[in-house]
């Protein structure tokens, strides 16, 4: 395991370095977590593709890629997620070890320059962002929005939520919605970057096989010169219970019925809810893939997720219009049965063993630690893989069945075929 | 047994490799510092394996398509219980896919790599049909065919391949139909175990955190020898022109989507190899958004940033596929055919090639530094009949003469499919 230090070098901005000898590679990345808002998703999202494909000195996707395929195919990515409340926006580059440049490049110092223009001298001018890369992203903001029904089980998962968190933040899709990306301007995408740099909580990830003190000093001294007003942020705001189970359907032009229903909590204890989820649907050798799939044949796919932001486990299947209600009233009788702690000391010993396998593996990719000490990051709880497995393994059946016994129905989405 | 130890110039990346007494081919690679290990139990037996004999046979044998998925799925199941549930008193995390060419079991985990390695040989070497599991999975599989058909990326892909392929069985779906899979018996997966099954048709490669010395005790207990069967396949005669250059299909999605393949002669070994890293490198230098023909479809708003190349081959083909995201799909195939036939002209622009073989050698160091990758390459490697790190080598090796002269032979804008789902 790694050596693992997080430092605030500006007002909401932490800087984590993560150093491990055996990785050939670098990894810098800067995540902003703003409030997800239907107003401002869309222009956020824009701001960052911006910024991920252009700045003053490379203008447009073409230029920056050519440069970038020079240093060795290092890569920037852009990626825009929901996390519970809040969208989360990462840029962030990935390039090979200076000892691998065939002609003594120095790879890891100039992707550095390139990924701070990106963020600090971006291609704009009197408050705008210049045409050409905002209209690329533009389009591809919009094609986004439109490509949602492409992935049917992302999307049956989203409409979901759209109901299921209605009134909340998680009720927003994480591109907003087509008709705000619609009516984008470019001074709207900047005004929006704009704000990002001062007022999202700011957390920037180096991931090296050894530490690199002028890599921090350029990013602390850039971040440390923003003018920065942040609000007290909180990650964790579990989803109200519905008074009635509120159940809708959608008809589209599809082979296969898909159904996802959401439990809400008020559990707090969440590892005993996680580890609850494992025994539920989270493997191939749970209660849902092992009756829902293997027993009687009703769906492919079967498989529970919770949500420790929110307080909500969410169970989806892939299934026969004709089956839809055997596979509901199958996915509430596992339910029920682990309530009733009608599950064995080996139910919970492998599936204490496969978050085991999960977390013993974080280090082995720079991506594993990054993701790992962000969601410390958001759960307010900073620890290692090893603490974590700790707290796992304390974990008792009776705390399991009160994690289970807090769980309540809350939505149902069906899709079906026309 | 010996133990050979092979070697990448260019990386310092090292893998031992092993002809064990049973017949089956092992590759270990042991990578210092990392806690994750990854197996995988691999046949050369994919959905395009239809037709096939032994030394002992008089004639081919046909079997219905998606009998390869469908015997992935089986093998799954014992006489007592399922893999999932031995793994699960290990922790790994296990699955098995099947592709064209190669049906594959896998395991990866951070604790106890032998136990589950134990059951990796185990259940892959101890086959338990009868008629009634038989019938269990038709469902859990025709789930799976409806799951695919309702995804417009994996729609776009078989239309397009079956515009191209007149009889080559690349063309059909890898879990078959609903209607191939009903023709499926035990007695049917029981032949096609016996006959693909054999260890002298399989490879098994495991990477990370493991000990060569380890494996080979494990390998040495369970492999059971097996006679070399002289497992002949064969394909139907594919003529080297498409089927029809147009294909349009209407399912819900967002913008329309398209592929482009260009169909071209196919090849073996490293042949292919060196064909395939040729192509590759001649495709980004005219897909890449480096290079003028993406900018100039971005300008015009014809694409958006999913558009891209790869190359797609396997035994008895090898196509080039453009893909991507168009409210115009035609005319983003005429400004292609357009630059193929300029850069036939004129030369690929000497930066740009320069610019992308970089870009591709670091994509290769990239992968060496990751287990799962690590263990994908060398079973490819396998699959494909090369050595591993001969990728590494072709690219090294790769000169502007070759890139250009694959893009004339090659890129034959006359044998192309479109292909839409809108």
């Amino acid at each position: 395991m790694a050596n693992y230090l997080r430092k605030i070098i500006a007002d909401g901005v932490g800087y984590s370095t993560i150093i491990d000898p055996k990785f050939k590679t670098n990894r810098i990345q800067i995540t902003f977590l703003t409030d997800l808002l239907e107003e401002t998703a869309g222009a956020n999202a824009l701001a960052v593709g911006i910024m991920s494909s252009s700045n003053a000195k490379y203008k447009n996707i073409s230029e920056i890629t050519a440069k970038l395929n020079s240093l060795y195919g290092a890569s920037i990515s852009v990626d825009v997620v929901k996390q519970g409340d809040y969208q989360k926006l990462t840029v962030g580059v990935s390039s090979i070890n200076n000892r691998y440049a065939l002609e003594g490049e120095d790879i890891s110092g100039e992707t550095l320059s390139i990924l701070l223009d990106c963020i600090f001298s971006p291609n704009a001018q009197n408050n705008e962002f210049a045409k050409e890369p905002f209209d690329f992203r533009k389009k591809d903001l919009l094609d986004s929005i439109e490509a949602e029904i492409n992935n049917k089980r992302g999307y049956a998962v989203l409409q979901n939520q759209k109901k299921a968190f209605a009134g909340e933040n998680s009720g927003n899709s994480h591109f907003g919605t087509k008709e705000t990306a619609e009516n984008l301007t470019s001074a709207q995408a900047f005004a929006s970057y704009k704000r990002l740099l001062s007022d999202a909580q700011i957390e920037i990830y180096f991931v090296g096989s050894e530490e690199n003190d002028t890599i921090e000093k350029k990013i602390s001294d850039a971040f440390s010169k923003l003018d920065r007003k942040v609000k007290e942020n909180k990650f964790i705001n579990f989803s109200p219970l519905k008074q009635n189970v509120y159940r809708f359907e959608e008809k589209l032009d599809v082979n296969q019925c898909k159904m996802v229903m959401a439990f809400k909590t008020d559990c707090t204890d969440r590892h005993a809810m996680k580890l609850m989820n494992t025994i539920f649907g989270g493997t191939p050798f749970s209660k849902l893939f092992l009756n829902v799939r293997e027993k009687l044949s009703l769906c492919y796919y079967c498989a529970s997720n919770y949500s420790m932001l929110k307080g909500t486990l969410f169970v989806d299947c892939g299934v026969e219009e004709e089956n839809i209600k055997k596979a509901e009233q199958e996915i509430l009788n596992q339910l029920e049965e682990i309530k009733k702690g009608n599950f064995s000391d080996e139910d919970i010993k492998n599936s204490l063993l496969s978050i085991e396998n999960s977390l013993k593996g974080i280090g082995d990719t720079p991506m594993s630690y990054v993701n790992w000490y962000y969601s410390c990051f958001v759960q307010n709880e900073i620890i290692t893989p090893a603490q974590a497995l700790e707290k796992y393994n304390e974990i008792t059946k009776e705390r399991i069945i009160k994690a289970a016994e807090s769980i309540k129905l809350d939505t149902v989405y069906v899709m079906k075929g026309e | 047994m010996e133990i050979q130890e092979i070697y990448c110039s260019q990386t310092g990346d090292k893998c031992n490799f092993i002809k064990h007494s049973s017949g089956l081919k092992i590759y270990i690679c042991e990578m210092n510092g990392f806690s994750t290990t990854e197996a995988l139990f691999g046949t050369k037996y994919g959905s395009i394996n239809t037709m096939f004999k032994t030394g002992k046979d008089k004639d081919y044998t046909t079997v219905p398509e998606g009998i390869a998925h469908f015997l992935e799925h089986k093998l799954f199941e014992n006489e007592d219980c399922d893999a999932f549930a031995l793994y699960a008193k290990t922790g790994a995390n296990a699955n098995a896919y099947t592709s064209f060419d190669r049906t594959c079991y896998l395991f990866s985990c951070s604790e106890n790599y032998l136990e589950s390695l134990k059951i990796l040989l185990g259940f892959v070497q101890n086959p338990y049909f009868t008629q009634e599991t038989v019938d269990k999975e038709q469902g859990i599989i025709g789930q799976e065919i409806k799951m695919c058909n309702d995804n417009p990326g994996w729609k776009v892909l078989f239309n397009m391949l079956q515009g191209m392929y007149h009889n080559h069985p690349v063309a059909i779906d890898i879990a078959g139909t609903v209607e191939s899979i009903a023709k499926i018996d035990a007695e049917l997966l029981y032949k096609c175990y016996n006959t693909f099954y054999n260890l002298h048709n399989m490879v098994l490669v495991i990477a990370g955190n493991v000990k060569t010395a380890d494996v080979l005790e494990v390998a040495d207990e369970l492999l059971k020898s097996c006679e070399n069967i002289e497992l002949e396949t064969v394909f139907p005669h594919e003529p080297y022109e498409i089927v029809k250059s147009e294909v349009y299909e209407h399912l819900p999605v967002g913008m329309p989507i398209f592929n482009i393949g260009i169909k071209c002669a196919p090849l073996s070994g490293y042949d292919r190899l060196k064909a395939d890293m040729e192509c590759y490198v001649a495709g980004n230098a005219i897909s890449d958004p480096s290079a003028p023909l993406y900018k100039k479809l971005i300008d015009e708003k014809l694409i958006n940033s999913t558009f891209g190349f790869e190359v797609f081959e396997g035994d008895g083909f090898f196509a080039l596929i453009f893909s991507g995201e168009s409210n115009d799909p035609k005319k983003v195939l005429s400004y292609l055919i357009d630059e193929i036939e300029g850069i036939k002209a004129h030369g690929i622009d000497k930066e740009l090639y320069n610019s992308i073989k970089k870009s591709t050698y670091g994509g290769l160091i990239m992968e060496s530094n990751n287990v799962e990758a690590v263990a994908s390459n060398l079973i490819s490697a396998f699959m494909s009949g090369v050595e591993p790190y001969d990728q590494i080598k072709v690219l090294s090796e790769m000169t502007y003469d070759d890139v250009q002269k694959t893009i004339i032979e090659r890129f034959d804008t006359k044998n192309l499919t479109l292909s839409v789902i809108e």
